[in-house]
Order: structure tokens, then C-alpha cells, then sequence
């Protein structure tokens, strides 16, 4: 091979497209060859510094740029126009914004008691947003202060007979002083029975305490 | 290749949209080839842009059956280089390496290292100054086969000479581009600070 061919040849020798016996012919010549082995080593570098050469990416702006050039100024269709407006309600951030915005509102409204799928005029105005709102803490403040109270009441309830129960069934009678005070005379046999374990009087006590709590949870809760 | 000839044919029956879509997939290539040409990024902007006019206006000349419309897009934009050098020649012999490599966009990436990205940058300034000073007929068979990875007979297509001229440009090219870089680099290396 001379210095010529090889020189013709060397650009496709480089990329690897030669059929291996002209590859083995060159390979040959450069192995014998300084000058050509020099030349080839630069074409090798050439081919390598160009394909290591990174795309470039044209300007955004480009494209726009000539399809008016090329076809005028378009109007945007009603699609394109409404997702230009609401590209920048779609982004995150924003759209994060809102999604809080009703939760809070919703959160109002329920509070304010207002039915949404019965929204009356008057319904809109704040003031009346306000005012039910103001109504329906204080019901919930009622409803919880009188829950509280029926607790502690029941809670009397079941210590008191859990104390009586507790209490030891035949207590020994004390003895009626003679022609004295009818106080510690043994109780009436019926009556003790349909009372079963626990002491009338005692109940009626109870019952009467209850009532008066009841009645004071109700005084307080308007 | 087929799916594009019914782009073109969509094109010519008014679709708006076809049109787009022939612009869209090779504004990239195009842009590409004039800023290899030219190496100047603006020069590159206006040329891309008087190319895909001039397509659009000679697009009922496409013939589907003579060739890809990849070709003869390459065709066109090669012409009008070719015609945009002819006209602009003077002025570029009196234009400075660095007015030719201030143009040049540097396209940082987030994660690229600051270092690497200036390595990176000065390379690709040498690459282009050593192309801009490669002759007319060798750097766009280069650029066309190194850059835009046509074959050798599409090349020859586009310029319109036989495979073995398209050949011996490129192989001349390369090795002017090489010895045109190292020279550059031994300037840069001789000029350099502690050399």
C-alpha cells in the first residue's frame, strides 16, 4: 500500500468501516511507517474531538420564531387559550395554596353550619357565618359541660352502690332503749326487702343529690 | 423516512400542525450545522431561521421518491451556508478568532463540576475556531459527517459530488483540523503562565 492509498483510506480506517483485509494492509504500512502513524493518530484525534462534541441546543425562543415567520401570527384555539390560563393555577405551589383555601373554607362553613347543598341568600353573608358559628361553639360547650356532669353523676352513682354492696347484709340491730327515741329501731322487714341490699333512705338521698345536679347542669346550659 | 413524506404531504395540504412537526425534529439539526458553519450563535439563530423560511416556501419541490426529506433539507441548508459564505466572506477574514468564538453558548449543567465545565468550554472554543479556519468545502464535509452523522453518499448528495471527493475532504479535513488544534494548543501551551 502506498502513502497515497492509505491517506485516501485512513477517514474510513479511523470510524472502523474497512473490511478486515484492507485493515490488515494499513495496519501493515503504519506499523512500518512513522510518518503515516503520525498522520493517522491526528485523524484520530480529529474524528474523536469532533464526535465528543456535544449537541447544542438551540434557544427555546427558535421554534416559535419561525413558525410566525412562516405561518403569521396564529390565534390560539379556545383549548390553547384556557390551558394558558390555567398553567399557572396548575402549578404546585398554587395549587397547594387552594386546596388549602377550601379545606379552610369548608371548615367554616361547617362550623357555621351552613348546608351546602341548601345555601340560602343570607347564608353568603359573613355576619350570619359569625353568628352561627358563635351559636354553635356554645351548644358544643353546653352539650360537653353537661356530658361532664351526667359522668360525674353516674360515676356518684356507682360508688355510692358499690360502698353499700360492699357493706356487710345483716348488721347486727342495735337495741331500742326503753321508752326512749325511736332512733336505731329496726327497720320495717317489707320495706328492706323490695330495697333488696341497699338502704332506702340512702336511695332517696342519692336520687335527690342527682335531681339537684341536674338541675344546676340545666341552670348553667341555656 | 416514510412517516416524514406524510408529514410533508399534511404540510402542503394546509396542516398547521404538520408543519410544527417537521420543524420540531430537525430545528435541532439544522441549528446544529449553521452554528458548526458559522460559530457564531446568532449567525446560527438568523440562519436556522432563513433555512426552515425557505423550506417551507420550496417544500412543493420535495420529491418523496428522489430521497429522504432529511437529505434534501441538509440540501438546502447546505446552500444556503454555502450562499450566506459567498456573501459574508469579506467580512470574516477582518472578523477576530475572538469575535468568531465570543458568540459561543455555554450550556452549564446543574451538576456539572465548575472545572470540568470550563475544561469542557475550552475545548469545544479550539474544536470550533479550528473548524472556522478549515476551508469552506472540507469543513462542511466534515461537519456534515463528524457532526451531523450522514453517510458518505448522502454527503455526496447534499454537495452534489462523487463519494470519493466527499471522501478525500473529510480525510483532508480531519487532518487540518487536527494539525490546526495542535497548533492552537502549542500557542496556548507556549503563552501559558510557568511555560
Amino acid at each position: 500500500m502506498t502513502h497515497l492509498e492509505l491517506e485516501n483510506l485512513i477517514g474510513e480506517y479511523v470510524e472502523g468501516q474497512l473490511p478486515a483485509v484492507r485493515r490488515a494492509e494499513i495496519e501493515t504500512h503504519l506499523a512500518g511507517c512513522a510518518d503515516c502513524q503520525f498522520m493517522a493518530d491526528d485523524v484520530r484525534r480529529a474524528f474523536e474531538l469532533c464526535h465528543a462534541a456535544e449537541p447544542l441546543e438551540p434557544p427555546p425562543w427558535l421554534v416559535p420564531k419561525i413558525l410566525r415567520a412562516t405561518l403569521g401570527e396564529r390565534v390560539p384555539s379556545l383549548r390553547q387559550r384556557l390551558a394558558d390560563w390555567f398553567r399557572p393555577v396548575l402549578q404546585p405551589r398554587v395549587a397547594y395554596g387552594i386546596a388549602m383555601a377550601v379545606f379552610s373554607l369548608s371548615m367554616i362553613m361547617n362550623v357555621a353550619g351552613i348546608n351546602l347543598r341548601q345555601v340560602r341568600r343570607g347564608d353568603l353573608n359573613p355576619a350570619t357565618w359569625v353568628g352561627q358559628a358563635n351559636r354553635n361553639g356554645h351548644l358544643l360547650l353546653g352539650r360537653v359541660e353537661k356530658y361532664c356532669y351526667d359522668l360525674k353523676v353516674v360515676y356518684e352513682f356507682q360508688s355510692r352502690l358499690q360502698r353499700l354492696r360492699a357493706q356487710p347484709t345483716e348488721t347486727p340491730r342495735p337495741v331500742a332503749p326503753a321508752g326512749g327515741s325511736t332512733y336505731g329501731a329496726p327497720a320495717d322487714e317489707g320495706l328492706l326487702a323490695s330495697a333488696g341490699n341497699l338502704n332506702a333512705p340512702v336511695l332517696a338521698g342519692l336520687y335527690a343529690q342527682a335531681a339537684g345536679w341536674k338541675r344546676s347542669a340545666r341552670s348553667t346550659n341555656p | 423516512m416514510e412517516q416524514e413524506a406524510q408529514l410533508v404531504v399534511r404540510c402542503l395540504g394546509g396542516e398547521e400542525s404538520a408543519w410544527e412537526e417537521l420543524l420540531q425534529a430537525h430545528a435541532r439539526k439544522i441549528y446544529n450545522l449553521c452554528y458548526r458553519f458559522t460559530g457564531r450563535a446568532s449567525e446560527a439563530e438568523d440562519l436556522t431561521q432563513e433555512v426552515f423560511i425557505k423550506v417551507f416556501q420550496m417544500l412543493t419541490t420535495y420529491d418523496a421518491v428522489q430521497g429522504a426529506f432529511s437529505t434534501w433539507l441538509n440540501r438546502v441548508a447546505r446552500n444556503h451556508l454555502v450562499d450566506h459564505y459567498r456573501r459574508t466572506h469579506k467580512d470574516r477574514l477582518t472578523s477576530s478568532l475572538e469575535e468568531q468564538t465570543g458568540g459561543l453558548e455555554d450550556k452549564p449543567s446543574a451538576d456539572e463540576h465548575p472545572i470540568a465545565r470550563l475544561e469542557s468550554q475550552e475545548r469545544h472554543e479550539v474544536l470550533q475556531s479550528a473548524l472556522n479556519r478549515l476551508s469552506p468545502d472540507m469543513r462542511e464535509a466534515v461537519v456534515l459527517r463528524d457532526f451531523q452523522d450522514l453517510d458518505y453518499d448522502e454527503i455526496a448528495e447534499v454537495l452534489g459530488v462523487p463519494e470519493g471527493t466527499v471522501k478525500s475532504r473529510i480525510n483532508r479535513g480531519r487532518l487540518e483540523l487536527a494539525r490546526v488544534i495542535k497548533r492552537m494548543e502549542g500557542v496556548k501551551g507556549g503563552t501559558g503562565p510557568g511555560l
